[in-house]
């Protein structure tokens, strides 16, 4: 009897891991990551991973959620959808997570939305700007402002500037598209004396540029999707001796576009949610802990500050309301604001951020430097 | 107006150098390489590497990307072209295919997905008949044109030159004369490589490095050599600068001072033209002088 007791109890532990009951109040929370950990994103993803890991442990050191500790269960995705989907489905079926944080890529929000809504599963990205995402479900949230925000806040800022005619030359990504699109609704078809959109990567955009040189206009937007593009376009603007100031996107915050472009970076303006917000005392020792563990950040900052507070602001929720994804889903709606490295914010009927200003960035010295608070409206 | 006109040099330039290469390889071996724009980028990276990561003098770091473009597309042709084109022409498409994605992924594994400039910043242009170009610019064109009448030189006036020739007009009536047509046909697939990595090179200099420029960069040396016609060097030298100022002339100018073409068409256009003029001339424009090029 004995020699069958130790097989017994060894299938009976089996078996229990095989079928996981939905949460049952006992052992570790579990929270999906989901995010891209290879592939051309995956600065991204190492950075949210990164900053989410942080804000675990330092849960966990503290005692856990109520006494349970939290666990993180990671998925790459490549910010891909097809890839995000069946992260999500391996996440809320096998994993049985309570909410996942992610997925970082547009592409992968939009694409585990639908499954999260299904499945009752509140899901938060710390890193999509698309404007898709605000209608993508009710389950849905996040804690970086849209780009049709910074789009707008750059426009107001150019016309407040008597910036009021621009040429624009786009890459033709969805992104930077998007851009161009809640640019041009903010200040009008007239205010646009080129609009021009490329293929992307391509790097020859001198014909473009020699149309300029007989235009009259005010300010030019280096509307690409990445470094290597803008670089080039504000390398051959500044070559072909225009002198007007030079405004890009989001995309292009990176160490690398000074490197390339030299000093046709230098004075280049973009709008970006802060990487310090009200909360700059929080911030600061989040910047030194992840420094002290992870280097400089490959990407922004600003992404895995965003990542570490998604892990947080769930965290209240669950402390509060339990680990049922309605309640908690009804509690981010309810949130009067949470105190996060990246300010304090809370979340409108679509899930999108309310709380988080914009503040206008401009190259100098080859590095990004805050110059502005913009506000949004 | 100018400015358009050294534009098309500048691009053109970019776009001869890797077609003349090509021209090289598909008019005597017959083999469509497909690998071809992935080459362009190691000799760009490399030389980017040796310069600002060795901190090796730029002329010293050309030579030597050029060396390990030689070297690289050596290797590729003994493993993946050499025991495959005499089976059968189409083999080569495949095996070069998979190269290039093997190649894809070892210059993303090396060289990270953050583009390089070998020459950084802004160059500072100088304006000649309202034209702005810079003293880099026109170092890269007029080197593009010395390597073009070197390669000119060789082709028609050296005992070599008359052997390729031989080589693309009849590959065994050649060999029954004692030419080594497979010596040959190495050595060609080596200084296509080098001609590739030398626009790799043009490219770094002129505007930067990305991993996933390479397809692009393929599909427009085609473009060259199927309008310049089969196995026609000057003819895909000359439609290499032809698209370029096509394509120029198609976004930069306004049409009948009404409208321009949208630059998403830039490229479209140019290869709308090659289509359009096939139709008239199937051997491509210059097909009539190839017998006796």
């Amino acid at each position: 009897m004995k020699r069958l007791l130790v097989p017994l109890f060894a299938l009976g532990i089996l078996l229990s891991a095989c079928s996981p009951v939905a949460d049952d109040g006992t052992g570790p929370i579990k929270i999906g990551y989901i995010g891209p950990l290879t592939g051309d994103a995956y600065t991204y993803g190492v950075d949210t991973l990164n900053g989410a890991e942080i804000k675990v442990a330092e849960i966990n050191a503290a005692g856990g959620i109520n006494g349970r500790m939290i666990e993180l269960v990671v998925e790459d995705a490549r910010c891909t959808g097809t890839d995000a989907a069946s992260a999500a489905q391996k996440l809320i079926n096998v994993d049985k997570v309570v909410v996942i944080n992610g997925g970082q890529c547009s592409g992968e929000t939009l694409a585990v939305a639908p499954i999260a809504e299904s499945a009752k599963i509140p899901m938060m990205s710390g890193g999509s700007t698309s404007p898709d995402v605000t209608n993508a479900g009710d389950f849905v949230f996040r804690n970086i402002p849209s780009d049709a925000l910074a789009a707008a806040a750059t426009a107001s800022y150019l016309q407040e500037n008597d910036l009021g005619i621009i040429a624009i030359i786009t890459e033709n990504t969805d992104f930077a598209v998007g851009f161009r699109n809640a640019l041009i609704e903010a200040m009008g078809e007239d205010a646009v004396v080129l609009n021009e959109v490329v293929e992307p990567n391509v790097k020859d955009y001198r014909t473009l540029v020699t149309r300029l040189q007989g235009e009259e206009f005010d300010a030019f937007i280096a509307n690409g999707q990445t470094v290597a593009t803008v670089a080039a376009m504000v390398t051959q603007f500044r070559e072909l001796g225009l002198d007007q100031p030079i405004f890009s996107n989001n995309a292009v915050v990176s160490p690398s576009f000074s490197e390339i472009a030299g000093e046709a970076a230098e004075g280049v303006k973009v709008v970006m949610p802060p990487s310090q917000g009200a909360n700059a005392a929080k911030f600061d020792a989040f910047v030194e802990t992840f420094t002290e563990l992870h280097g400089p950040a490959a990407s922004s900052i600003t992404y895995a500050a965003n990542s570490y507070d998604v892990i947080g602001v769930f965290a209240d929720a669950i402390a509060e309301v339990g680990t049922d994804g309605t309640a908690i889903r009804d509690y981010l709606y309810n949130l009067d604001g949470y105190d996060g490295t990246i300010g304090r914010f809370s979340f409108d009927g679509n899930g999108d951020v309310i709380g988080i200003s914009l503040e206008l960035q401009e190259v100098q010295g080859g590095d990004f430097v805050k110059v502005g608070d913009i506000a949004v409206d | 107006m100018t400015q358009l006109l050294v534009n098309a040099l500048i691009a053109g330039s970019l776009a001869a150098l890797i077609a003349g290469g090509l021209a090289l390889v598909y008019g005597v071996l017959g083999v469509f390489n497909l690998a071809l724009g992935q080459m362009v980028l190691i000799g760009g990276y490399c030389t980017w590497w040796l310069y600002q990561v060795v901190h090796l003098p730029l002329a010293v770091s050309i030579i030597g990307g050029l060396c390990i473009s030689a070297v690289v597309s050596w290797f590729c042709f003994e493993v993946f072209i050499n025991p495959f084109y005499k089976r059968h022409r189409f083999l080569p498409l495949v095996t070069t295919i998979a190269l290039s994605m093997i190649l894809d992924g070892l210059i993303l594994l090396f060289f990270k997905e953050t583009p390089k400039a070998i020459l950084p910043g802004v160059k500072n242009t100088f304006e000649v008949l309202g034209a702005h170009i810079s003293p880099v610019q026109i170092i890269l064109v007029l080197t593009t044109l010395c390597v073009m009448a070197v390669l000119a030189y060789v082709l028609h006036s050296t005992a070599f030159g008359r052997k390729v020739r031989a080589v693309v007009q009849h590959d065994h009536a050649a060999m029954s004369l004692g030419i080594r047509a497979p010596l040959l046909h190495r050595f060609l697939f080596i200084m296509s490589g080098v001609f590739a990595g030398l626009g790799g090179i043009y490219l770094g200099i002129d505007q930067n490095l990305t991993p996933v420029f390479a397809f692009p960069i393929t599909i427009k040396a085609y473009a060259a050599i199927i309008a310049g016609g089969k196995g026609n060097i000057w003819g895909a030298i000359i439609c290499a600068y032809l698209i370029a100022l096509v394509e120029q002339l198609a976004v930069g100018v306004q049409w009948f001072g009404l409208f321009y073409i949208p630059a998403g068409y830039q490229q479209t256009v140019a290869l709308v033209f090659i289509i359009f003029f096939l139709l008239f001339r199937p051997h491509g424009l210059f097909a009539s002088r190839s017998r006796s090029a």
